[in-house]
């Protein structure tokens, strides 16, 4: 396989956090448990998509 | 309850014991059974298709039925993979559900891509392969599924709850899944055989996006595209099978192939198009330690050459129409191999005839371990009971090491 050129939405996300982040104005607490939430809710939804493509 | 639920615990403790060394191409103390059975439980159970592919529930009660009645050491948590009540949640247009668009007692169908409008255009390789999960969310799912409406039109009720229900639905058949497998376990020491999915990239765009058809000619007119797609699936493909696979990287994951053999694809093609993509998923899946059930329905002898490419172990590999002992001699040493009984011959013959089919087998793959008894591809509605009985029994009687 050749070598990849960078996504711009790396497998099991949707909306990386990096682009989420940019909407964010201020994290005033823990902005490691906000980005680890966010992650785990969007690969849902990636989870969704890809399942319908190959189990459904 | 207290000793019937430890002796169920030491059975399923023996079975995975049974089941793994196999897998691992190695010596149990008797060759392992897993039959792959789908409308086959309903038949046994006394339900409809209909029923089984539309209340997940039934599927289930009778998948531990067979699995309580019949001596097997594993099987599927529900081989009825496709639950057409979640399809019909979002308006999936790809399926023919039994007591819908199909009789009630014929088993689910699925619907070709039609070439001349086909869910992927031949011109849009580039946005899929630039953002593929961007595309099947923005382009692919409003096409195949009614209630999704396309970006950029006004949306609608149908359209919101297609999300949510979809989403929820999905939540909830899994969820049952999970506890299958768990009863599975407690009820009858059953092992759950498989964990997680995969196809390969070219299937996916030859079943869900451009149809098999409109696929070959791109082949031709656009091979480059063709080749780059695939590229472009693989490491989502991989994804999604190591998020699903086995935590204890005990069971493989199901990797189902559609299009690769003859007559679909020559071997010239199936090097070119086809495998590379396909071997890099197994390989890095198997860097993680997880095993892949290369399930080659189909005749897939022409391509033993590039299959015994793959690492030692990678694969458990599934004959369905190749001829077993050509298999066993060209890459037994290297993989456990599963199958090698005909449909039709559970479907039609005997049960003296399947007996000696399954002896025949086992005498000529099995006797150095390795080997896992099932039919030859899953088991649907015209397979009769007391020949998948005579399976279970002969595997017993001839498979003791």
């Amino acid at each position: 396989m050749s070598e990849q050129p960078p996504s711009k939405r790396p497998p099991g996300t949707c909306v990386p956090w990096d682009e989420k982040r940019k909407e964010i104005p201020e994290i005033k607490g823990d902005e490691a448990l906000v980005r680890r939430v966010w992650e785990e809710t969007d690969a849902l939804a990636y989870l969704y998509i890809w399942h319908c493509l190959l189990a459904f | 309850m207290a000793a019937m639920s430890t002796d169920m615990e030491q059975l399923y403790q023996q079975r995975l014991k049974r089941y793994t060394t196999a897998m691992r191409n190695e010596k149990p103390d008797m060759v392992p059974i897993r039959p792959f059975v789908a409308e086959f439980v309903a038949k046994y159970a006394g339900y409809t298709c209909q029923e089984v592919a539309h209340d997940y529930e039934k599927a289930l009660d009778a998948t531990r039925r067979c699995a309580a009645d019949f001596d097997w050491d594993a099987t599927v948590a529900n081989m009825v993979f496709v639950w057409t009540g979640l399809t019909e949640a979002i308006g999936l247009k790809y399926y023919a559900v039994p007591g819908m668009q199909i009789p009630a007692d014929t088993a689910f169908q699925y619907i070709e891509p039609p070439e001349d409008d086909a869910h992927m255009r031949e011109d849009e390789y580039d946005p899929l392969i630039d953002d593929p999960t961007g595309y099947l969310f923005n382009v692919w799912l409003p096409r195949v599924a009614r209630e999704v409406r396309p970006m950029g039109e006004p949306t609608s009720m149908g359209n919101n709850l297609s999300f949510v229900k979809g989403g929820m639905a999905m939540m909830q058949y899994f969820g049952a899944l999970g506890n299958q497998v768990g009863r599975l376990r407690s009820e009858s020491g059953t092992v759950s055989a498989i964990a997680g999915i995969l196809k390969g990239p070219f299937d996916i765009i030859a079943d869900k996006l451009r149809g098999y058809k409109a696929l070959c000619m791109d082949m031709f007119r656009q091979p480059d595209k063709v080749i780059a797609a695939c590229e472009a699936l693989a490491p989502h493909l991989l994804k999604v099978a190591a998020m699903t696979s086995d935590p204890a990287k005990q069971v493989p994951v199901g990797l189902w192939m559609h299009r690769g053999c003859v007559p679909f694809l020559s071997p010239p093609q199936f090097e070119k198009f086809y495998w590379p993509t396909l071997k890099w998923i197994i390989e890095e899946l198997w860097k993680q330690g997880i095993q892949t059930l290369f399930y080659a329905e189909g005749e897939w002898n022409p391509n033993l050459k590039y299959i015994a490419e793959l690492p030692d172990l990678s694969i458990v590999y599934h004959v369905d129409r190749g001829d077993i002992f050509e298999v066993h001699k060209a890459v037994g040493h290297k993989f456990c191999l599963s199958g090698g009984i005909p449909n039709d011959l559970l479907a039609f013959g005997t049960p003296d005839e399947v007996r000696t089919c399954c002896k025949k087998v086992i005498e000529g793959v099995a006797g150095d371990g390795g080997y896992v008894m099932d039919a030859s591809a899953i088991m649907q509605d015209d397979t009769k009971p007391e020949n998948v009985k005579a399976m279970t029994e002969a595997t017993r009687e001839y498979g003791v090491y």
